[in-house]
């Protein structure tokens, strides 16, 4: 930069386009005599102008960064407290699919598939209270929730007592706690998934790309309006040290501009991938246990076969539409033992029927099922995990560029000052 | 603060009044659940009008002869075509403790009405195992007859001449009455049959003739239903009845289940016939299932169930009903 291509008054005798403009204004600068312009007091506004506007925008450019960061990192929150979600509404039906299975082989039932029963209320519990203190928003209704699980464990184990005493009433208690379950209970979780998924993708798009591009925008506006400004008083088209803040002001919205949009388009990458695949990895989850559960139901409600399995058909439906490549075979492997389940009870074969459903060994229902609950675990796990993990990268850079916008923006209001400050000594 | 310094302070209030605006949501309200639709609920008796009135309708279609071994079964007949199936189909319960209920022990359904269920299969098959049960309600005993779901339904249904339009009954098989359950608390103040239940919630299971008949005897009471006499039970532990009412049978069974459910001694206020449904068109498997209960006379197997399933609970003894034939098709 030189002062010798913008601090020195014109020749005397040089009619400048300024000058043109406005005949009244004296070669270098002076006002015209009659004129009452105050050319000091007018340098001074555009100072402070350009100043204000190049720390505003240094500071706004900053806050919008900080605000995309933090709402990236409440996409994760909400990522995580969605599939929480969806893991509460698993673990339940994981639990009443194994409750109502026991039921078919009397007191007598199974220790293991018993501690999984426990294990897997034990697990919709602390996933609750988990949920709660993640989510203030929440807390009310998981409160309600845990009521209702509350209420369904209660239910469970009067059943239970009943069914050891040998009372047929035990059996009333463990179908009207399913019933409750799905009544009561799924709504709920219902209503904490739709607000969830919503709050997470409302956030996954706070990323603020054009709100920082039109904040560059009328920076870099008010910029050229003062250094027009300063150009009709002056016979320099160009005041370096607004032009330097001008540019600088540019290049720091475009690559901002251009950061965030790439995170954008890396969420809504997840919002499509591993995000879509954990929902609906956990819809499959829940649905597949919801399914067995009934035939388990079909089972105790002896020869129901004809009004049960259409409803067996219907949770299938769900899990032929939301099961991943990594446990659709394992689901395959369900249904063809189920298929044998359904074809021994249809011939009159109940007991068989019932061994088939209720063998913990390979070859029955109840061993497949559980080798695609684990695997379906893990795959919610791991894909929920991917994703918050990618939501909450991309700090560093974040919170480079903020650091880089504010202190551009102080710097560019350096460089205004300065630049109209060689006009003002100019002027004296 | 210096002039200078002000508009710094205006943009971090701007900032953190920004930055203290994000995070909160609103609480999560979930959609209220959709109603479940609930129609009236069907009366126990169909609204069909007897031709006789005054007859018996315990009257059924006398046995043709002696009951034919199970290999010599009348070609064409109802039971050859059972027999070719390979199994006996019966409508039952699986929650009428004595009579017919899960043994959460075995996972088998037993009791009195098993045991008849048993009796026809071995005269049809041989084999007193040859049948698939279908667990129904109270409501679908009728239904499931007329649709052909099931050859015969053994379900503690009462033989009257509304159902016999729809329907057909063996002879009648035993002879219940309708009583009352009530709580321990209640008895001792007194509360010991049909005639003190005003004001007491009472329930019954709907599309029950005992529905009808505690409608008709005890207009004071508060009448609630269920879906059948464990949800009763239900009903009766959670405190929302304080009394059921029922067939003697079915109240036995209820007590041994509660504690607190007493059954007092009292007069019954109906005469509950039970006979065997069977498809109105079968009038042949109705000749047939007569003739096994005439052999169940015979044989004894009828007073050995008796005193197996029903006598330690009602502790009375009984003999089979005499059974009254000259129905014609």
């Amino acid at each position: 930069m030189s002062q010798a291509t913008q601090g020195r008054p014109a020749p005397a005798g040089v009619v400048t386009p300024a000058s043109r403009v406005r005949s009244q204004v004296a070669i270098a600068g002076k006002p015209a005599p009659g004129t009452v312009e105050d050319v000091p007091r007018l340098l001074n506004r555009l100072q402070v102008l350009g100043v204000a506007t190049c720390v505003v925008f240094g500071v706004v450019a900053a806050l919008l960064q900080l605000l995309a960061w933090q709402a990236s990192g409440r996409a994760a929150d909400n990522t995580e407290q969605l599939v929480r979600v969806q893991q509460i509404q698993s673990s339940l039906f994981r639990a009443d699919a194994l409750a109502t299975n026991a039921f078919l082989v009397g007191g007598l039932e199974n220790a293991e598939q018993r501690a999984e029963y426990d294990a897997a209320l034990d697990q919709a519990l602390r996933q609750i209270a988990d949920a709660a203190d993640a989510q203030p928003a929440d807390r009310k209704v998981l409160a309600d929730l845990n009521t209702e699980v509350a209420a369904y464990a209660t239910a469970i184990t009067q059943a239970r007592d009943n069914n050891r005493q040998g009372f047929p009433i035990g059996s009333l208690y463990l179908q009207q706690a399913g019933v409750q379950l799905r009544a009561d209970a799924v709504p709920i979780l219902q209503g904490l998934s739709d607000a969830n998924t919503e709050r997470a993708t409302d956030e996954m798009g706070g990323q603020n790309t054009l709100p920082l591009f039109l904040v560059g925008l009328a920076a870099v506006a008010v910029l050229w309006w003062v250094n027009r400004e300063l150009a009709k008083r002056f016979r320099r088209r160009v005041n370096v040290g607004v032009a330097v803040a001008a540019l600088a002001i540019t290049v720091v919205t475009l690559v901002a501009v251009v950061v965030s949009a790439g995170t954008s388009s890396k969420h809504d990458g997840l919002r499509d991938g591993s995000l879509t695949l954990a929902i609906d990895e956990s819809a499959a989850r829940t649905a597949a246990n919801d399914a067995k559960a009934e035939e388990s139901l079909r089972l105790i409600a002896r020869g129901s076969g004809a009004t049960a399995e259409p409803k067996w058909q219907e949770k299938a439906a769900v899990v032929d539409d939301n099961a991943s490549r990594e446990t659709r075979l394992l689901w395959q492997d369900y249904v063809a033992l189920h298929d044998g389940v359904v074809a021994s009870d249809d011939e009159g074969d109940w007991n068989e029927a019932v061994r088939l459903a209720t063998t913990t060994d390979s070859g029955g229902t109840s061993a497949a099922l559980t080798a695609f609950d684990q695997a379906s675990q893990e795959v919610v796990s791991d894909a929920a995990e991917s994703t918050a993990d990618s939501l909450r990268s991309g700090g560093v850079v974040a919170w480079m560029l903020m650091i880089v916008a504010l202190l551009a923006g102080l710097g560019a209001a350096a460089t205004v000052a300065w630049g109209v400050g060689q006009r003002r000594k100019e002027y004296a | 603060m210096s002039r200078r310094a002000r508009p710094l302070a205006a943009l971090a209030v701007v900032a953190a009044l920004a930055l203290g605006a994000c995070g909160g949501y609103d609480e999560t309200v979930p959609k209220p659940p959709k109603p479940v639709a609930g129609g009236p609920v069907a009366s126990a008796t169909p609204p069909a009008t007897c031709p006789d009135p005054t007859a018996d309708p315990t009257r059924s279609y006398e046995p043709t002869g002696a009951l034919p071994a199970p290999e010599d079964l009348p070609p064409g007949s109802t039971m050859a075509a059972i027999r070719k199936r390979g199994r006996l189909i019966a409508g039952v319960s699986a929650d009428t403790y004595l009579l017919a209920s899960n043994n959460p022990f075995t996972g088998q359904i037993e009791g009195f009405d098993i045991d008849m269920v048993e009796r026809v299969a071995k005269a049809i098959f041989g084999d007193p195992k040859a049948y698939e049960l279908k667990v129904i309600t109270a409501g679908d005993r009728l239904k499931v007859l007329q649709e052909g779901t099931v050859d015969i339904v053994v379900r503690n249904m009462t033989i009257n001449c509304a159902r016999w339009q729809s329907i057909a009954f063996s002879a009648e098989y035993y002879r219940s009455g309708q009583k009352i359950l009530v709580r321990q608390d209640l008895a001792d103040k007194g509360v010991d049959s049909v005639a003190e239940l005003k004001g007491v919630s009472v329930c019954a299971p709907t599309g029950t003739s005992s529905l009808d008949n505690i409608r008709e005897q005890a207009p004071d009471a508060v009448i609630k239903e269920a879906a059948n006499h464990t949800g009763c039970l239900a009903l009766f532990q959670q405190g929302t009845v304080a009394a059921i009412t029922g067939d003697d049978t079915v109240l036995a069974g209820l007590a041994e289940q509660d504690p607190y459910a007493v059954v007092p001694p009292q007069e019954t206020f109906t005469d509950e016939p039970y006979g065997i449904g069977v498809n109105k068109e079968n009038d042949d498997l109705v000749r047939f299932v007569n003739g096994v209960l005439e052999r169940m006379r015979a044989d004894g197997s009828w007073q050995e169930s008796y005193a197996r399933w029903l006598q330690p609970a009602l502790n009375v003894p009984a003999t089979q009903p005499k059974p009254v034939y000259g129905r014609t098709p």
